[in-house]
């Protein structure tokens, strides 16, 4: 089990961060500021600052950091659910084609001028739809094998980003081509309570989901006929961790955008921290891609007036970090 | 060498005599066969003495080439140049000209060289387009035109001009003069106006995502001179800002380009994100208008957005300026078109017609 220094360490990182990121950024508020804000929300009191700075607080900021700890949870327990289940480290949660199709949704919301609200709701129907190709493309004798899934998954994911490349191809190059090339590499910018509203249900209940049958994947990991030998219903436990994957995932793209490398790399890191048994696994792992992915975007958006898309930091930033875990640790921790 | 060069000569000389007296316009046998022209990259191009086809990758180009009298020397033009409504208005051939240019700008060769262009106009922002040396292996001169500020734009209307023939040449000097003189008009006010007068603008540049355009552009331009301060202290267009850069910028005006602008425009005014700012709080947000192309990038319409803006921004220092009568007045002139008063309605709310 996880030692309690580790616990508490993953407890309060994020949290830590999350007040931070509330007066660090380009318009200049004090930490007092901060806390006097969040304190006057619960008990009302004199309110002694400008209105600008409470919306930054409240209606910019505190959305769009929430929203960051949510993608970089929800990604990077989906990415280590998917690696136990597939038994490769290599798989990341657009493996089967969510991403791709998540993505092809957006493009087309764009190119209909759509608000952000039918934009999130319509990439995250496209996304679910994509993988429900892929599912039923691999499904054989009631079974689902891991290469029918992967293949079937290239499949789909070539046949929605073909149609992506399509979207992009007939856009007004004023206007919608630059949203939708900024918009695959991932920004957290269109954050607004109304997109936290979108997005923290299917997230939260996908993390759940996965949490509940966290052993499981212990066994799963082992192949599907030692599973079934030890009695576990391979592919209602399959079934479960590939809904729960695809609603995080597909919810994390409609509000953001293409975050990559999250969902590959995360899971990684939490081995090297806290061993490769998923019980401590997943939850460490929403706790470090939480911190992760918020601390990544404190960067996007305040070290320059132009915002810096995240799939562009994200592995900036991130590849350094973990070849440097990479060689301290050699590759004993999986 | 020296007799192929003459073997050369004497074909284009054959030419130039066989077209001369169709068109009627050149005294055959002694007319130049070929003519140089310097672009914006100081290349000198060498064209043929008369051009009568023309492929326009830039979008923009295709108005002014409208504008100037020269659109049916089109024999190429562009996706996006085909989809603006109030082009097709003016000029629905543009339809069935061939697209040799996507959106992206990329190029369909077959399209391309199947059009016979004698000469391909297009946009220069200091770096020379990736299909220049596609282009060179056959042989049609391409002249660039910068594509950068207020300069640029008379420019490259002269450089259009100049490449498309001696009337074409004539419409263009006509307008760079009426484009001065409503510049100089607006410059008489706005000149002496201090810092602290002028209103801070904010142009956004795109749907779904925040991006506006910064300095060292044809808008930081215009902006200027209508006796504005772009308030996005960035450079370049369309460059992705954070909602809470916009906040700290703090604009006292928000200007839309590009559509869907009104929707756009509804949006910012309802997000309670922006409601911060000051430009939201006087609901000083507006639509930029919207012709044969956008008005506030490097479209010919740009005459009009100087006016446009400054009387935007200093209504009372401009209440002489009546921008339908003017708008009307420019259609008129320069486009030949007549525009009814819903029409007049639809370019300046950036509908289509």
């Amino acid at each position: 089990m996880t030692k309690p220094r580790t616990f508490a360490l993953m407890l309060i990182a994020p949290l830590g961060l999350l007040y931070a990121s509330l007066f660090v950024g380009r318009f200049p508020v004090s930490p007092a500021q901060v806390a006097h804000i969040l304190y006057a929300q619960v008990f009302p009191s004199a309110v002694d600052w400008p209105r600008s700075v409470q919306t930054i607080v409240l209606e910019i900021r505190l959305p769009r950091a929430v929203l960051a700890m949510l993608v970089g949870a929800g990604l990077s327990i989906s990415g280590a659910a998917y690696q136990g289940m597939f038994r490769n480290p290599l798989v990341s949660t657009d493996i089967l084609g969510v991403t791709a199709a998540a993505g092809f949704g957006a493009a087309v919301a764009l190119l209909l001028s759509r608000d952000p609200a039918q934009l999130q709701l319509i990439a995250f129907a496209f996304g679910l739809a994509g993988v429900g190709m892929t599912y039923a493309l691999a499904r054989v004798y009631r079974t689902t094998p891991a290469l029918m899934l992967v293949l079937s998954g290239v499949v789909v994911a070539a046949f929605f980003s073909a149609l992506l490349s399509g979207a992009k191809y007939i856009a007004d190059p004023e206007s919608k081509l630059p949203a939708i090339t900024y918009w695959l590499l991932g920004s957290l910018n269109a954050a607004s309570l109304r997109s936290l509203a979108v997005a923290l249900p299917p997230i939260l209940a996908g993390s759940v989901g996965l949490l509940l049958v966290r052993w499981k994947l212990n066994i799963l990991a082992m192949g599907d006929e030692e599973a079934r030998s030890l009695g576990v219903r391979t592919e209602w436990l399959k079934g479960i961790v590939i809904a729960c994957t695809t609603v995080i995932t597909a919810a994390a793209v409609s509000v953001c955008g293409i975050v990559g490398w999250v969902g590959l790399v995360i899971p990684h890191v939490g081995r090297m921290l806290v061993g490769p048994d998923h019980r401590d696994l997943l939850p460490a792992t929403l706790s470090i891609g939480a911190t992760y992915l918020l601390f990544i975007d404190d960067i996007a958006r305040s070290i320059s007036s132009t915002e810096i898309p995240l799939g562009i930091l994200t592995a900036v930033v991130g590849a350094p970090f973990f070849a440097y875990l990479l060689r301290r640790t050699r590759g004993t921790w999986y | 060498m020296r007799g192929r060069r003459k073997i050369v000569c004497g074909a284009w000389l054959g030419l130039a005599c066989c077209i001369a007296p169709l068109l009627s316009a050149q005294p055959g046998g002694h007319a130049p066969a070929t003519r140089n022209v310097t672009d914006a990259a100081g290349r000198v191009v060498t064209l043929p003495a008369i051009v009568n086809r023309v492929a326009d990758p830039w979008h923009a180009n295709n108005a002014m080439v409208l504008m100037l009298g020269g659109a049916d020397k089109l024999v190429a033009t562009t996706m996006q140049a085909q989809r603006q409504p109030w082009l097709r208005r003016l000029y629905p051939r543009i339809e069935t000209v061939p697209a040799a240019f996507n959106a992206a700008g990329e190029i369909n060769l077959e399209t391309l060289i199947g059009a016979r262009p004698d000469v391909i106009l297009m946009a220069y922002d200091g770096s020379l387009p990736k299909w220049l040396d596609t282009i060179a292996a056959y042989h049609i001169p391409v002249v660039l035109m910068p594509n950068t500020s207020l300069a640029g734009l008379e420019s490259a209307a002269r450089i259009t001009g100049e490449v498309l023939g001696p009337s074409e040449s004539h419409l263009a000097a006509e307008y760079i003069r009426y484009f001065d003189g409503n510049i100089r008009r607006v410059r008489r006010v706005t000149d002496r106006l201090s810092l602290s007068e002028r209103p801070r603008v904010l142009h956004t540049s795109s749907a779904g995502i925040l991006t506006v355009d910064g300095r060292s552009t044809l808008i930081d331009d215009w902006i200027n001179v209508a006796g504005g301060v772009n308030a996005a202290d960035t450079s370049g267009n369309g460059r992705p800002v954070s909602m809470e850069q916009i906040v700290a910028w703090n604009p006292d005006v928000i200007i839309v380009g590009t559509a869907p602008n009104q929707r756009s425009r509804e949006g910012i005014l309802n997000d309670p994100r922006w409601s911060g700012i000051k430009a939201v709080q006087t609901r000083s947000v507006y639509v930029n208008p919207s012709g044969a192309y956008l008005w506030d990038r490097h479209s010919a319409e740009v005459a009009l957005q100087v006016l446009w803006a400054a009387k935007l921004l200093h209504p009372r220092r401009f209440s002489d300026l009546d921008l339908n009568r003017e708008t009307k007045l420019f259609y008129s002139r320069f486009f030949r078109y007549t525009l009814t008063d819903a029409e007049l309605s639809s370019i300046m709310n950036a509908t289509a017609p």
